[in-house]
């Protein structure tokens, strides 16, 4: 009998729980609240069967365009042959974690605003671009010394040692 | 001795999953606790907030408490203790004190709230099935019965508590099916019975019954009774000033408690982080400076 590719094929790993976390699902999942525009990560819970993404949205980030009841619409790339598709899908919220990746961009935003703001109180102008790594800086290597090696000419004797 | 192979070997233990801490003390059945904080997502941060009430030998506790991720959130409480202030000070843990305690749950979360004058409730209480209409100005207060690990059945008094707070004004979805006095057969709530059981009629008939046929066990039960000078005649009497009571002046009072004595500490008392890490340090420090004078001898040797 062949191998079939229905909606949860080959999802036999994927969608179980962890080692020792089976059972009912922390209370944090359902007390987050999600905004349009939100970023956030998709994470299938194997325990709750309904509002399943399908396999192929594990692991994606997207951004919430649409809250209901119990589920969250999220708008996630998929490439399909040459082009890439924004596809919306809707989300049951144990399924969904909120994204980290914006947090690193939001927490610069705040901090560069506030120093634009203490810079303008004190009349500086100052660039608040990242720079890249630069070469690290020159250094001398400590506890070193000097050992000259010079060559010496072939010794047929001594170099077969080992036998022959 | 008979050989039983052992059962909690080293990988019964490596492989035991513990359930949550609280299902373990036994106190929270999650299924219906998921089932009563679910909030929807389109209401985002509107706080749901349970009506829950728990019984304990000797006392009552009813309270409204909203979810969030730190932790709940207590807005209102009342407990059976404090109704020897409205005048009772027997049965605090009966129907009829069950109810008192609903409804002083009620009336104090409506006057913080400033809905007490908006919702007066049922002032009369007659056992019938009782929901509040909402006026024009402002929704009824809503909060959902959260029992606990209570069997509901029929006459339960988490059902009393829940009849108390109706009555004094909050919008709790529920049926009559629970509430003492429902008949199965008909499928009616009898009113007569419901209205004997809130005012303590049951708790007077008993004490009616023990009086004419056994009256040293009337005496040995019902002490407290006797002692306050209560009779089976004048229960009813005493609820109903209660109830007037506890509409009155429905605010909790604060307590002035002295402020707790330092008691000896008889185990060593955990690290804080930084603590550790300084600990740490002076080992290491320590460590050195001893190898370092280990190696200076070294070398000397040498």
């Amino acid at each position: 009998m062949p191998a079939g590719h229905g909606l949860r094929s080959r999802t036999r790993d994927l969608f179980s729980r962890p080692f020792r976390k089976k059972g009912y699902i922390p209370l944090t999942t359902y007390l987050r609240t999600y905004k349009i525009g939100d970023y956030v990560d998709v994470k299938v819970n194997g325990a709750v069967h309904k509002g399943m993404p399908h396999k192929f949205y594990h692991g994606r980030t997207g951004r919430v365009w649409n809250v209901t009841k119990r589920a969250i619409g999220v708008e996630i790339n998929k490439q399909v042959g040459n082009r890439i598709i924004r596809k919306r899908i809707h989300v049951r919220v144990e399924h969904v974690l909120p994204s980290r990746c914006q947090e690193d961009f939001r927490a610069r935003v705040k901090k560069n605003d506030q120093l634009k703001t203490e810079a303008k109180a004190r009349g500086e102008i100052i660039s608040t671009k990242r720079q890249p790594e630069g070469p690290k800086p020159g250094f001398m290597v400590e506890g070193a010394t000097l050992e000259t090696v010079t060559p010496i000419p072939y010794d047929v004797v001594n170099d077969l040692k080992g036998g022959y | 001795m008979v050989f039983v192979k052992s059962v909690k070997t080293k990988a019964y233990f490596k492989r035991f999953q513990v359930k949550y801490k609280r299902r373990r003390e036994g106190k929270t059945d999650y299924r219906a606790r998921i089932r009563l904080i679910n909030q929807d997502k389109n209401k985002y941060n509107t706080p749901k907030y349970r009506f829950v009430v728990r019984f304990t030998n000797k006392d009552i506790v009813a309270q409204i408490i909203s979810s969030t991720i730190v932790g709940d959130l207590v807005l209102a409480s009342a407990y059976a203790h404090e109704l020897p202030q409205y005048g009772l000070e027997v049965g605090l843990t009966n129907y009829a004190a069950a109810y008192c305690t609903g409804l002083l749950l009620a009336r104090r979360v409506l006057k913080t709230l400033e809905l007490d004058s908006e919702y007066e409730g049922n002032v009369e209480a007659t056992g019938e099935d009782f929901s509040v209409e909402p006026t024009d100005n402002r929704r009824p207060f809503r909060a959902l019965l959260d029992v606990g690990l209570v069997r509901t059945t029929t006459g339960n008094r988490v059902f009393g508590a829940l009849k108390g707070a109706l009555d004094g004004g909050l919008d709790i979805p529920h049926s009559d099916k629970r509430f003492a006095g429902f008949k199965k057969d008909e499928k009616q709530l009898d009113a007569e019975v419901h209205r004997k059981y809130i005012y303590g009629g049951h708790v007077a008939s008993y004490m009616k019954i023990l009086m004419e046929d056994e009256p040293e066990k009337y005496q040995s039960h019902f002490s407290q009774y006797i002692k306050k000078g209560i009779d089976p005649d004048n229960l009813e009497e005493m609820y109903k000033k209660v109830h007037a009571a506890i509409r009155a002046n429905p605010s909790p009072v604060k307590s002035t408690k002295p402020p707790p004595k330092e008691y000896k500490r008889y185990n060593l008392r955990k690290l804080t982080y930084e603590e550790r890490k300084a600990k740490l340090v002076e080992r290491l420090n320590a460590l050195n400076s001893s190898a370092g004078a280990d190696d200076d001898e070294d070398e000397d040797d040498e």
